[in-house]
């Protein structure tokens, strides 16, 4: 069995694809974000295809150099760059919220310089999320507004008739359905004999971000029969791996790893487990945007929650346990603070386990593929 | 080699602080003739006695409290204790000890802590490690930046310091200073609770009364920098961002404003200016060099170019409704504290910054901008270009821009930024 030759796992090669390309030929929205902070539940319930930004395939930042200094992050420059280049004038809608310093000024550099471009024949409403930064009850309450509030604007901006309670449920089934789907393919990966790769899973995630959720959740039971049905691949010569930190949107980075001798067994990435551990609870009788909205602010963090490090530490402790985990590298992106002092309190955390740990610093595209080569053989075959 | 801090010393930077503020002091009395920058004299006088009140009072046992510069220090006042601002501390000293505080920065990398973050909390953090400072307890906003939400959980889960994080949110709007004003309220509770003491809300208001009048002098004395040639010295930007970080809310710092204005004043009526002839008026939209703050004395006098004012001295607040109830005071303390510099330019977009500072430029008759972008800085990562193409299609004023880490001369060096100044001043004239 190989996945890799999965048309589904494809989608995840280039930012615009085929299931894009028919929603807009039927007069349809797609709204663009960056974080999973977003309530993806309301624009499906909406009837707009949220896409989550990528800069999957590009090598430079030439253009998004010119707004954003060096001290930036090159992930979020790469994306710029593909936006001035025209990769997102399919973009009907844009929504943005303070996940981090880099991301969150995205919302300016795209109405000034992306959105107002000739080219761009359309309007393209921004919405903007301001989340809180703790976890405290009055954090979700102030949360909770926001979402009710950027329902509201949806409504009015696209013109929407009243996004209904009964869509709404909807949506969450659509959507707990499609992360349960993941966590299945997920158990799949963790297993002492797996039968999918770190870089297939990952492709996956991003597949799954790029298309509705009506028809993920088609493929990606194909997928899981397909893996039920299939042999274990051959990770003998292997060290099980944990991929921690900054978003990963780029295989030729995994395919580095596992090509280097690591088997990437987990991971605690937002393409990644951090955003398919959780599910929306709801019962009869509630409010489901409140339970959407409960789901995105408790649910496993990244870093940009500041209270919440032990949480997130925990995990990776069950998760090493969990999936026998041999090595954790901790990577981030130049200039990610917010992942370089998470993983420097976990660098220091992790030693009452006697574990292997690498932490590592990269750029987004791969320029110093020799290097981190390097680093991560020799990480290898200390474990 | 970790310092073995044996005596219990709580506020071991501090002392260095002192140590660095009186020898300048005595050399600023000994050498410099007596109306020669005032900003200097005024300040290290001022500064001074706070500093030495709180060696003493932590000595005595006192609680510390470490806070984030973007907590106004008043807001403390309300407990007995001893305010210790992280971020200024770190900048103070690398400002005043010879060769910075580079060692401790250096520890922090060694020891996991990114290159790329914030050497005003990496300072901190450094000497933290190194056993220098105890906080009883440590307070901060969760903002104005990444570097604050990513290095303080080190103080919290590395060091065990008790820390109350308080929640401000990312837009300006009126529920966003409510929310604000309820953070802060909760905030001072669960501090108050943490060091065994109920906020004392007469002494804060008493406080934040003091800082209402050092206010409106603020705004009286950044008015008259109107005035060619600008009446005060470039130095009086960095003096006055130590002053707002380490003696707001106490009567030194009202004094030191009420002897600043009287002598802007005269210098306004007169039409004086301190060093060369002014030649050029620039506004650094962002941070000044705290590694060398001479940078700003040698502009004065080598180049005649007046740095009109820097991100610490300008957005004044309204000032705070002390006569009416507590719920309105905090609403005014978080107004206060959501327009505080840099907080205010990184919880709104851009267009607001941009917007004010085409006003300045108009207002105060700039010349040009020299835009230094931090390492640190993230959040402002993205505004140079979009300042520098606003300024030359408006007002058709250029802008420098200067990478460089505002704490640490290793990145972008003293004399690199002299040149580069020299350079850009040539395509001025």
């Amino acid at each position: 069995m190989n996945l890799q030759s999965d048309p589904f796992l494809h989608i995840a090669d280039s930012i615009y694809n085929d299931h894009i390309d028919e929603w807009r030929k039927k007069g349809k929205k797609v709204a663009g974000f960056y974080c999973t902070y977003i309530p993806e539940e309301l624009l499906h319930a909406a009837d707009i295809l949220p896409f989550r930004i990528r800069a999957t395939g590009n090598q430079d930042t030439d253009l998004g150099d010119i707004y954003m200094v060096r001290f930036t992050c090159s992930f979020v420059r790469a994306t710029l760059d593909l936006a001035l280049k025209g990769s997102y004038d399919f973009l009907d809608g844009f929504l943005v919220c303070n996940s981090c310093d880099h991301s969150r000024r995205m919302f300016e550099l795209f109405s000034l310089k992306v959105f107002n471009q000739v080219r761009i024949k359309k309007e393209v409403p921004q919405f903007y999320l301001a989340l809180p930064h703790t976890i405290t009850k009055e954090g979700f309450e102030w949360y909770k507004q926001e979402i009710q509030e950027l329902k509201s604007e949806l409504e009015k901006e696209f013109n929407l008739e009243e996004i209904s309670l009964e869509k709404l449920i909807d949506s969450i089934s659509i959507y707990n359905q499609n992360r349960a789907l993941l966590r299945e393919i997920h158990e799949m990966r963790i297993g002492k004999s797996p039968k999918i790769t770190g870089t297939e899973a990952l492709q996956i995630q991003m597949a799954n971000s790029s298309v509705r959720k009506d028809f993920a959740n088609q493929e990606l039971k194909r997928i899981v029969q397909t893996l039920h049905n299939g042999d274990s691949i051959d990770i003998s010569n292997k060290k099980r791996i944990l991929l921690v930190g900054s978003v990963v949107d780029n295989v030729e980075f995994t395919q580095l790893l596992e090509d280097s001798g690591a088997y990437i067994a987990s991971d605690f990435l937002c393409f990644g487990t951090r955003n398919m551990m959780d599910d929306v609870s709801i019962n009869s009788g509630d409010d489901p945007l409140d339970a959407i909205t409960e789901r995105l602010y408790y649910r496993l963090s990244c870093p940009r929650m500041m209270d919440d490090h032990i949480r997130r530490l925990n995990f990776l402790k069950d998760e090493i346990k969990r999936a026998e985990i041999q090595g954790v590298l901790l990577q981030r992106i130049n200039n990610c603070d917010l992942h370089g002092c998470d993983n420097m309190l976990f660098s220091h955390e992790l030693k009452e386990l006697e574990i292997p740990v690498l932490n590592i610093d990269r750029e987004f595209y791969q320029t110093d593929t020799t290097r981190l080569q390097t680093r991560i053989e020799a990480f290898l075959e200390m474990i | 080699m970790k310092f073995n801090n044996s005596n219990n010393r709580k506020v071991i930077p501090y002392e260095m602080l002192l140590g660095t503020l009186s020898s300048t002091r005595e050399l600023v009395e000994r050498i410099l003739p007596e109306n020669g920058i005032p900003s200097l004299r005024l300040g290290t006088e001022y500064l001074e006695p706070v500093i030495q009140r709180s060696i003493q009072k932590a000595n005595e046992g006192i609680p510390v409290i470490g806070y984030h510069f973007s907590f106004p220090a008043e807001y403390l006042h309300c407990f007995d204790c001893v305010p210790v601002c992280i971020e200024g501390t770190s900048y103070f000293l690398a400002a005043l000890l010879k060769g910075g505080i580079e060692n401790y920065y250096d520890m922090m990398h060694n020891w996991g802590h990114p290159f790329h973050t914030c050497t005003s909390q990496k300072g901190s953090m450094g000497m933290s490690l190194d056993d220098l400072f105890r906080f009883d307890a440590i307070i901060t906003p969760t903002a104005p930046c990444d570097c604050t939400i990513a290095s303080y959980p080190f103080f919290k889960y590395e060091k065990q310091f008790p820390m109350v994080m308080l929640d401000l949110p990312y837009l300006h709007s009126s529920k966003s200073y409510k929310y604000y004003a309820d953070q802060l309220n909760l905030g001072l509770e669960e501090l108050g609770k943490i060091i065994g003491q109920e906020p004392n809300y007469n002494n804060l208001k008493k406080a934040i009364e003091l800082e209402n009048q050092v206010n409106a002098i603020k705004l009286e004395i950044f008015d008259l920098v109107k005035g060619i040639p600008s009446p005060i010295e470039n130095i009086f930007n960095a003096v006055s961002a130590g002053a707002l970080i380490f003696i707001s809310g106490t009567p030194e710092n009202l004094s030191f404003y009420k002897k600043m204005l009287e002598i802007t004043k005269q210098r306004y009526t007169k039409k004086l200016h301190h060093g060369a002839p002014e030649k050029f008026r620039s506004i650094w939209p962002y941070m000044i060099t705290f590694f060398s703050i001479d940078l700003l004395e040698w502009l004065d006098r080598e180049l005649g170019l007046s740095v009109l004012f820097d991100i610490f001295n300008y957005n004044f607040t309204e000032p705070i409704e002390t006569r009416a109830d507590l719920d309105t005071m905090f609403l005014g303390m978080a107004k206060k504290g959501m327009h505080l510099p840099m907080v205010r330019q990184s919880t709104e977009f851009f267009d607001p910054f941009i917007e004010y500072c085409l006003d300045f430029a108009r207002e105060f008759s700039a010349d040009c901008f020299i835009y230094t972008q931090s390492i640190a800085c993230k959040q402002f990562g993205s505004v140079p270009q979009l300042l520098r193409e606003a300024l030359k299609e408006e007002l058709g004023i250029p802008m420098l821009l200067i990478e460089f880490d505002a704490g640490d001369a290793r990145m972008t060096s003293l004399n690199t930024f002299k040149e580069k100044i020299s350079l850009f001043m040539e395509t001025l004239s």
